[in-house]
């Protein structure tokens, strides 16, 4: 019998479907930011705002590029539905800590799918996924770094307003 | 054309000369390609079972459309559960298959 599966799609079909999971959490990611980006806005944080809007076109750019590849690579690639977004936050420290969580989570997805790929042998994504993974790695080093201003300068009185002018300074 | 698997009350087929996939739903059969195998696997895939026995879907009765709307079939619970079976054996054996060509 002919492997029209293998014919049709390059990658594991299970990883197919682990990254289409991936794909909604990217996009997830990217609509979390948003919000924090509303907010930082609305409390007078230029640069945290413009920061995190950043991130949320990142976050979108890091989703096309996995929906692209399931669909070069002859899978269905599927547009994710996002709700469930927090706007509310108590401080610009919080925003970060949950950024911070929130791309230790991303991090730990990709792996995920890299171990798996590794067990189905499928190196065609695991290869692609290597991008992520030093992707993930940076993401991780720019927000530790704006952890980092709020254990060196504090908010007290005008440290909130000169904390977040650092703030462009965290990208290396 | 090869069988690839069977349940109570489907049946999956490859054919190799028109490259195509048949489901025999039995009192119908269709033919898909593999895009549209794999669109109808996402939609055994969402179908949410555990609705059926919770109360939000209290009918038990899934509405399935297949291949841009060509197909429409109403199945019960029992035959959903057999369905999602089925879909899993199907992709298993196109797996062994890859294994051994």
């Amino acid at each position: 019998m002919k492997d029209l599966v293998r014919q049709k799609l390059g990658i594991h079909v299970e990883i197919m479907d682990l990254l289409n999971e991936q794909i909604k959490k990217e996009a997830h990611s990217s609509s979390i930011y948003l919000a924090m980006a509303s907010w930082c806005d609305h409390n007078g944080l230029d640069y945290s705002a413009a920061f995190f809007y950043e991130q949320a076109e990142e976050e979108r750019e890091h989703m096309m590029k996995i929906f692209k590849f399931i669909n070069d690579n002859g899978g269905t690639a599927y547009s994710p539905e996002v709700t469930g977004i927090n706007h509310d936050f108590d401080s610009l420290e919080e925003i970060f800590e949950t950024a911070l969580d929130q791309e230790i989570s991303i991090t730990k997805s990709i792996h995920n799918i890299v171990f798996r790929c590794r067990k189905v042998q499928d190196l065609t994504t695991e290869v692609f996924l290597q991008w992520f993974v030093q992707e993930q790695m940076e993401e991780e080093q720019t927000i530790r770094r704006a952890l980092e201003l709020f254990d060196l300068m504090g908010t007290e009185g005008l440290g909130l307003k000169l904390l977040d002018e650092r703030i462009p300074g965290i990208r290396k | 054309m090869n069988l690839l698997f069977q349940s109570r009350y489907y049946t999956s087929y490859q054919s190799d000369r028109d490259r195509k996939f048949l489901f025999d739903f039995g009192h119908k059969t269709i033919e898909l390609s593999f895009c549209q195998l794999l669109a109808f696997r996402q939609n055994v895939h969402k179908m949410n079972l555990e609705a059926h026995f919770t109360g939000d879907n209290k009918h038990g009765i899934e509405i399935l459309v297949l291949c841009n709307k060509e197909h429409i079939f109403i199945l019960d619970t029992h035959q959903v559960v057999d369905l999602k079976e089925f879909m899993k054996g199907t992709f298993a054996m196109l797996e062994l298959n890859s294994l051994v060509v």
